[in-house]
């Protein structure tokens, strides 16, 4: 069993490899929650014209905060520049889910914020900790990806952004 | 029969998965996680960090996920053999396949089988889910069915068998799991609503647990006099809860609910009683730009429902539902030893917020604003008035226990908490100020299960991020916690460097000078540095831990004090 298991994961290891090369991930299919509580499925976040950040992030993960904060300094730069739409995945859970509508419009960010609030989405992109950042490129393909931050982590997003206009 | 038929899985699951990525990438795509948390303990009496023999502790997983188009499969291997010893404490340790799913996705239907997470509403009758911080992991292994037969309306279905750590004897369980759940919203239906503004949901779900009872039931208590039998023909087999919801909107105003009952359920953290239980939980906010109100109730009495009836309530084990503890969580770091836990088996309480931005701009605001947060939040136990039965007998067992008026609070507070706090950004911004200050009482012979008077403490907080240049950055947080109870008075202090995106490194010390024991003025100091390259995470500490709770989402469980250097990898692929 325990043979298997190590051939198992060698062989996934390696394909894993194999599979890097492309660094392309289409966004996973999950159904989330706008702040109305209307469904928003994350295949509406592609629209094919336009690059898209997503951040899994949490009212109670002050680090998340930071770096929203600090993004949405830039954030109507970032806009016009690359057209690109942040979408602020919060996994609250229905312990503080409903203090996230009025966490957000309080702070006045201009970001489509949705809700996971049983941590489907943040599974399905293989999340572990938040604050988690990715950008996908105008064909939904997933180029980077980061977790936690550090005050002045946005500038590296801005230069991915930049990157991929080339 | 149980090792050939896992190896089959693995072997399937792995051909189906290693192959395509070695393909293009209309092959699908493989992702993934790991994760390596170790330790290496060293022995301190004094702040009772005790001796572990094997000196180093790992909790290891793997995660891999392949999907391809609608169709996705996965697998998850933990190796928790020597775990974190706060894991070995609450059960979690052993080693093999803990997850395993195949799942097909389109528009209309959604089946899974394997193991799965899944939520009903707030999660009063049904939530699977994972906090792999705290040990916990209800998934289900069995099958679930999603179905939007129209555009506005949900049914889900699930059945199977609660994930119970390491113990995967799953054809020798006498417990499992079943559930149905709809929700409809009618803006779908009545486009008007929409266009007006309006958002009106409404859900339900009925879930049924079955655990077959073979055995009369013999309860042992300290008091030979008091002990209980049950006999198996009294002790339900199947036990139903059902819960109702709604979600109302128009424009910045949301109101919220949702009801649950659960039938008779003599169970091990209720002391073998067949009361029913019910829970609700009502919010109300409102919010526009630059101000958010919220204010919530919530009433839980006899919800705590678990897959099997022996499990004792100091465990998170077999969970099937989720009762949340709806105060507002902190991240700093002395209130986090005072967090309050939800009380599923008895809490009435409320909690209110108000957060306002004073505007940009302004005199007061100055070029970016302030964020201001008030928040009030205050617990109760339930009224109980023991039934004639057990009040004649003077125990509950296998009576109806008590009787409790819906909406009065009992005579014990749990916790109350009374808080402001400020966010602000200086004209230059390279200047950043936080300030909190919370006034908590905690009810530490309830909460934490050792008499005690009730906790009074005064939190102040001050955290000041200088941005040295673009990169570089540094972070001073000082936290005092003023209190005559428990241990006292506390001081903590981080300072914390970093250069963006790659390098964090801070030291930190949490200082009981407070304690009235002049021998326990402990400090518990940590150094700790951070690589982080992409959603790859390399972390080492140094440093000693206090013995208290942990707290994630208003789960708790105590962690044993430590003393040792850690190491942690975790990555996302």
């Amino acid at each position: 069993m325990k043979k298997i298991l190590i051939l198992a994961i060698a062989l996934l290891m390696c394909g894993q490899m194999a599979a890097q090369e492309n660094n392309s991930s289409r966004i996973p299919t999950v159904d989330l929650k706008t702040l109305d509580g209307d469904a928003f499925s994350t295949k509406q976040m592609y629209t094919g014209e336009h690059p898209f950040i997503v951040s899994l992030w949490a009212t109670w993960c002050m680090p998340c905060r930071e770096e929203l904060d600090a993004i949405s300094l830039v954030y109507e730069d970032w806009v016009e520049e690359f057209g690109v739409t942040l979408y602020a995945v919060s996994i609250d859970d229905s312990r503080s889910a409903s203090k996230v509508a009025p966490f957000v419009r309080a702070k006045g960010w201009d970001y489509v914020v949705l809700q996971d609030i049983n941590s489907d989405f943040k599974r399905a992109l293989n999340v572990v900790d938040v604050p988690f950042l990715c950008i996908f490129d105008k064909n939904g393909n997933m180029v980077w990806s980061h977790t936690s931050y550090a005050a002045g982590g946005e500038e590296e997003v801005y230069e991915v952004l930049k990157s991929l206009e080339k | 029969m149980k090792n050939s038929i896992k190896t089959l899985v693995v072997i399937a699951l792995t051909t189906i998965m290693a192959l395509p990525s070695y393909g293009q990438s209309k092959w699908g795509h493989i992702g993934g996680d790991f994760g390596f948390n170790g330790m290496f303990y060293i022995p301190d009496s004094t702040i009772g960090a005790r001796e572990v023999k094997e000196k180093v502790r790992a909790n290891t997983w793997l995660n891999l996920n392949y999907t391809n188009g609608g169709f996705s499969a996965g697998v998850r291997y933990e190796f928790y053999s020597f775990p974190l010893i706060d894991f070995e404490d609450i059960g979690y340790k052993g080693q093999g396949l803990t997850n395993y799913y195949l799942d097909y996705k389109n528009e209309f239907i959604q089946v899974t089988a394997g193991t799965f997470y899944e939520q009903f509403g707030n999660g009063f009758t049904l939530r699977a889910y994972e906090d792999r911080q705290l040990g916990i992991d209800n998934s289900i292994l069995g099958a679930r069915v999603k179905v939007t037969p129209y555009k506005g309306i949900t049914l889900k279905g699930v059945w199977g068998i609660e994930r119970k750590n390491f113990d995967f004897d799953y054809l020798h369980r006498k417990d499992y799991v079943r559930g149905l759940d709809g929700e409809f919203s009618f803006g779908d239906f009545i486009p008007k609503l929409g266009e007006k503004g309006f958002v009106l949901t409404v859900g339900g779900s009925f879930v049924s647990k079955y655990e077959k009872s073979e055995n009369d039931m013999f309860i042992d208590y300290p008091d030979p006099l008091a002990d209980g039998i049950i006999y198996a023909d009294k002790i339900p087999q199947n036990i139903a809860t059902w819960a109702a919801r709604l979600n109302f909107g128009y424009k910045g105003f949301r109101l919220e609910g949702e009801f649950a009952h659960k039938n008779n359920d003599p169970n091990n953290t209720n002391g073998y009683i067949y009361k029913t239980g019910n829970a609700l939980l009502v919010t109300a906010s409102y919010s526009m730009k630059g101000l958010g109100v919220e204010a919530s109730f919530i009433r839980s009495d006899n919800m705590d429902f678990r897959s099997q009836r022996d499990i004792s309530a100091s465990t998170p084990l077999l969970g099937i539902n989720y009762i949340p503890a709806v105060n507002r969580q902190y991240t700093y770091m002395l209130l986090g030893n005072y967090a309050y836990a939800s009380q599923p088996n008895g809490q009435i309480g409320v909690q209110a917020q108000v957060n306002y931005k004073v505007p940009k701009n302004t005199k007061l605001g100055g070029k970016y604003g302030i964020d201001i947060t008030v928040n009030y939040a205050r617990f109760h136990d339930v009224e109980q008035k023991l039934v004639p039965d057990a009040a004649a007998s003077n125990m509950q067992i296998g009576t109806e226990g008590y009787t409790s008026s819906f909406f009065k609070f009992g005579d014990n507070l749990l916790y109350q908490d009374v808080g402001i706090d400020f966010s602000h950004r200086f004209n230059n911004k390279n200047w950043k100020l936080d300030l909190a200050y919370n006034f908590i009482t905690y009810n530490l012979t309830i909460l934490q299960g050792h008499a005690s008077p009730l906790f009074r403490g005064h939190n102040l907080m001050g955290k000041v991020t200088y941005k040295i240049n673009n990169k570089h950055a540094l972070k001073l947080e000082i936290d005092h916690l003023y209190a005559k109870e428990d241990d006292g008075s506390w001081l903590y202090a981080l300072l914390e460097y970093s250069i963006a995106p790659h390098w964090f490194i801070s030291v930190s010390d949490q200082w009981n000078y407070g304690n009235e024991d002049r021998d326990r003025r402990f400090h518990y100091y940590n150094i700790a540095a951070a690589f982080v390259i992409k959603s790859t995470r390399i972390a080492l500490n140094f440093g000693k831990t206090k013995e208290g709770i942990l707290c994630i989402g208003g789960v708790c469980r105590s962690v044993p004090a430590s003393y040792g250097a850690g190491l942690s990898v975790t990555t996302s692929f």
